[in-house]
């Protein structure tokens, strides 16, 4: 069940290790340790607030952080991120948004493309291909030459993530995928997300998409003002949350699936 | 009279293609996630939006050949340069200003997006913030455009015969007064409404498809 022995070689894919982060004066991660092995799907949990997004985007590079680090693949982010390195490490670790964030002047495929033609240089009928490729996987082949304004968000969500494939990650990171869309549309994009982590590929999921959370995650990690306060199985954090906070948060999300 | 218009043509495109390039340039630098970028853009911006255009005229025209050298005061066309450098580098200092708050308008989102595909700062700027700002920038560097014709009239100051100098010189010489002027105004008439016409062809041409015109 636990993939954790199935992982080939001993290093963990993403390893963050005693990360402190603080915007200005406010810190807003204390500490934070996570292993995540290869092809390991790990769900993040917690209130609004408790820095998901801040942690996620610690990952790859889009913040700084002032303590610890995040390696990644045996690359130190701290140590590239200063220079062109960094780059390299997140093309190789897609993102999804809440809000999608796809580029609204752009179709559906150049959304998709424009990350491969520019970043690793592939002549645009190869991407082209491999866009029309990544949009048959999520199940939107005939949405290709329309822009983002003239999608469902269903739909939108689905170009990002065949955008955050395109550079043919070896790790993913979703910060709530799913949150902004109307019920159907979430089946469609949970859908995709299953199919995803199931070949194999690894996921950082901050998601409160439990029914997704049993289904298919290796693990669980719920966080609650800058700091994680449970780490591990999914189902025995159902179960019997150890502390309290988590506890009350399991019972509101239960009841309100 | 037509050859004022010429001019007037002339110094305001030229002018205005300077604007532009540095204005894009001098804005950018403002929004960069790098110190020292920043610190130079807001030095150019404060300097020349902040001193009437008409002295800055003067100061090119009149400040800088002693400086530079003497060989300049025999250059024939000075004022048409002056002119044509100093609306430039003006109307560059307005521009950077529209330009940088288009580039704010562009949702943190929409960075995090690209450079998590691994695009790089400059990649980032040129595929992705830059296109979805420009629409956002359209119509206040429509009335810059507009702008630097109308500035442009200050060029008959340091001796240039742009439509307004030439409508001076020939008020001056027949007493034609009412002639010379509305002609001077007709021409900047025609060439505000042409450049209308051309802004809202690039704007349509621009406008992203299931988007509310904004
Ligand atoms: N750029 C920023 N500057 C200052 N404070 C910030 C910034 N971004 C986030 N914060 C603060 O950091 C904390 C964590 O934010 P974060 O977005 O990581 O939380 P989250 O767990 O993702 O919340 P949510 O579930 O609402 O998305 C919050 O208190 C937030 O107000
Ligand atoms: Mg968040």
């Amino acid at each position: 069940m636990n993939k954790q022995d199935t992982a080939k070689g001993s290093e963990p894919m993403v390893q963050i290790k005693n990360l402190s982060k603080w915007y200005g004066d406010f810190q807003v991660l204390y500490n934070i340790n996570v292993q995540i092995n290869e092809g390991d799907c790990v769900v993040i949990c917690g209130p609004s607030g408790s820095g998901k997004s801040t942690l996620l985007r610690c990952v790859n590079g889009l913040e700084d952080f002032r303590e610890g680090d995040v390696i990644v693949e045996g690359v130190s982010v701290k140590e590239v991120s200063h220079n062109r390195g960094i780059y390299k490490l997140r093309s190789k670790i897609g993102m999804v948004f809440q809000h999608f964030e796809l580029y609204p002047h752009l179709t559906a495929l150049q959304n998709i493309t424009l990350a491969p033609r520019k970043v690793s240089k592939v002549p645009g009928q190869e991407t082209e291909k491999i866009a029309m490729e990544l949009l048959e996987r999520v199940g939107i082949p005939e949405q290709a030459r329309k822009h983002p304004g003239e999608m469902s968000g269903g739909q939108q969500q689905r170009v990002a993530i065949a955008r955050a494939l395109a550079m043919k990650p070896d790790i993913l990171l979703f910060d709530e995928p799913t949150s902004a869309l109307d019920p159907e549309m979430i089946r469609d994009v949970l859908e995709v997300m299953v199919n995803l982590a199931k070949e194999g590929i690894t996921m950082l999921v901050v998601t409160h998409e439990m029914g997704f959370a049993r289904a298919v995650a290796d693990g669980i990690i719920f966080m609650d003002e800058g700091k994680i306060v449970e780490q591990g199985d999914v189902e025995s954090f159902f179960k019997n949350p150890a502390s309290e906070r988590a506890k009350d948060f399991v019972d509101r999300v239960l009841v309100h699936i | 009279m037509l050859r004022g218009i010429l001019l007037t043509l002339q110094i305001g495109i030229i002018s205005w293609i300077i604007a532009l390039f540095a204005g894009i340039l001098i804005g950018t630098f403002r929004t960069f996630p790098w110190r020292p970028l920043r610190v130079v853009g807001t030095a150019y911006v404060e300097i020349f939006r902040n001193i009437p255009l008409l002295v800055q005229l003067f100061f090119w025209y009149y400040a800088i050949p002693p400086l530079v050298g003497q060989w300049l005061n025999r250059m024939h066309n000075l004022g048409y340069y002056c002119a044509i450098f100093g609306l430039g580098i003006y109307t560059a200092s307005r521009v950077a200003e529209h330009v940088r708050s288009g580039l704010n308008t562009v949702p943190t989102g929409q960075r995090f997006a690209g450079l998590s595909t691994g695009l790089s700062q400059l990649q980032l700027y040129r595929h992705v913030i830059i296109p979805y700002a420009i629409r956002v920038m359209i119509p206040p560097l429509t009335t810059e455009f507009l702008t630097v014709f109308k500035n442009s009239a200050l060029a008959m100051t340091i001796g240039v015969l742009e439509l307004t100098g030439m409508a001076d010189r020939i008020n001056a010489r027949t007493w034609h007064g009412l002639e010379s002027t509305t002609g001077a105004i007709a021409g900047y008439l025609i060439i505000g409404l042409s450049i209308i016409t051309l802004m809202s062809l690039v704007e349509s041409k621009l406008r992203i498809p299931g988007l509310i015109k904004r």
